[in-house]
């Protein structure tokens, strides 16, 4: 009975293209935890490490779950949580060119209003919501992800839609 | 019909399962356009850059080699040699690794240090220390503004430009930016040298330097300093430091009189709201401001 070669992470060709095709968006995760862009890449490289160092337990179709576990527990365990302040760059629309110096304005203050509302939101709506937002996941994609159900993920994305809207309105 | 709380309808509407007509019959026009207008500015966020080939090959794999060769002893020794070496070699390196923390203009972080001190660092500044030997040799340098909580232990020593800062245990503030160099102590006992001299700083008291005077304070009543509530706070600071800090946290450029730059302000602005920001720093001073672009303000 040999070895299955697709789930050999002990092969170094295959981590590693696990590792091309996986490390942004785990960084990005981490990141939507946190805030905090050296420390999840820091959490990365410690996740895929570990991994590496357990690649014979890695059990087939599983390895993106067990990467997830890892990183999480890194997290938990060896981070303590610092205040979250994320802070995004923005990629802008180009259609703005005509726009009053005013509604110009308007837009950056809601900007920074919107990043700070982020920010407040407990980690649960925040990392659900930029993972459809940003990485372009769907509820079903991030309900895996995160190991709960579909309806769990609505219910986060409805309710961090409702919190942003109502720290925006509140400042 | 279905109870609206249980249905998550924004969700539903966010995913296009019900159209923007299903979702108005529940929220008003303005509710509406506020999460449109949510959705859309969420749509041009970016993630952090993060390039995944550099990253693997900073990734340093051991090679767990599972073939059995026959070894030659005398190459064997060789090897061994080799590793004694490099393992040597290496631990000059490895341990001497350097940490970086910067924050650009309207970026704040918070992190810690390897004894579980933390650093709030604000807008427009850099922290880097060597890891090696933390515990027992707590140094770094800071260019910019830093909150520091500082874990009881060994000394603790800021290094800047202007000045050093260093503590046993304690919660203190730190600016060192062009002209300006200020410590102010919230807890514990912090000693600063500035040009030669040994300054002692105990909680509830702030030493400053502005455009080369120094300043004793014994009068902090705070338990920590305002920026990390998101405003930023002044007692009779130069007007040009004051306008420098709003164009750090809000990432614009400011443009006034130099006439005003040495007048005294006391006043503070939160890091919120840029109208209510620019209006706290013009009306004391009787000042009107003008948008000349998006992101450069002049003040007349």
């Amino acid at each position: 009975m040999g070895i299955n070669k697709n789930n050999n992470y002990c092969d170094e060709k295959i981590f590693s293209d696990f590792f091309i095709n996986q490390s942004k968006l785990l960084n990005n995760y981490i990141f939507y935890k946190c805030g905090n862009s050296n420390l999840a890449s820091d959490i990365v490289q410690d996740a895929f490490l570990k991994f590496w160092s357990n690649c014979k337990k890695v059990i087939p179709g599983k390895a993106k779950s067990f990467l997830y576990t890892i990183a999480n527990n890194l997290f938990l365990n060896e981070y303590s949580k610092s205040k979250v302040v994320l802070t995004f760059k923005n990629t802008q629309t180009k259609d703005y060119t005509n726009e009053s110096p005013e509604f110009l304005l308007e837009e950056k203050e809601f900007g920074v209003k919107l990043q700070h509302a982020i920010s407040n939101l407990s980690e649960a709506q925040r990392v659900a919501f930029l993972m459809n937002r940003i990485d372009g996941k769907k509820y079903k994609e991030i309900a895996e992800i995160l190991e709960i159900s579909v309806k769990a993920v609505e219910k986060r994305i409805h309710n961090a839609l409702l919190n942003l809207r109502s720290e925006i309105e509140n400042i | 019909m279905k109870d609206m709380k249980e249905n998550n309808f924004l969700a539903k509407w966010l995913a296009n399962e019900i159209s923007e007509t299903e979702l108005k019959k529940h929220l008003s026009e303005d509710e509406v356009r506020t999460y449109k207008k949510i959705i859309s500015h969420s749509n041009q966020l970016e993630a952090p850059h993060f390039n995944a080939e550099e990253a693997l090959k900073k990734l340093n794999l051991k090679n767990a080699g599972t073939k059995v060769r026959r070894v030659n002893f005398t190459k064997f020794m060789y090897r061994v040699a080799a590793i004694i070496i490099v393992v040597v070699s290496s631990y000059y390196f490895i341990g001497n690794h350097t940490k970086n923390y910067k924050t650009s203009l309207a970026q704040k972080i918070t992190f810690d240090l390897p004894d579980k001190s933390t650093v709030n660092l604000n807008a427009d500044s850099e922290v880097k220390y060597k890891t090696r030997n933390w515990k027992k040799n707590r140094n770094l340098s800071l260019k910019g503004e830093a909150y520091f909580k500082v874990a009881k232990g060994s000394k603790f020593t800021v290094k800047t430009a202007l000045g050093n800062v260093t503590v046993l245990g304690t919660q203190f503030n730190v600016v060192a930016r062009n002209n300006y160099f200020e410590v102010v102590c919230y807890e514990g006992l912090v000693s600063a040298t500035y040009k030669n001299n040994i300054i002692k700083i105990p909680a509830g008291s702030s030493f400053k330097v502005i455009n080369s005077k120094t300043i004793f304070e014994k009068t902090i009543t705070a338990s920590g300093p305002s920026w990390i509530q998101n405003h930023s706070s002044f007692k009779s600071m130069p007007y040009w430091y004051v306008v420098n800090e709003l164009e750090r946290q809000y990432n614009i450029t400011v443009e006034f009189n130099n006439t005003l730059s040495n007048n005294l302000f006391t006043g503070n602005f939160t890091h919120n709201n840029l109208r209510n920001a620019l209006k706290a720093i013009t009306i004391p001073f009787n000042l009107n401001y003008t948008f000349v672009t998006n992101n450069k303000v002049r003040l007349n």
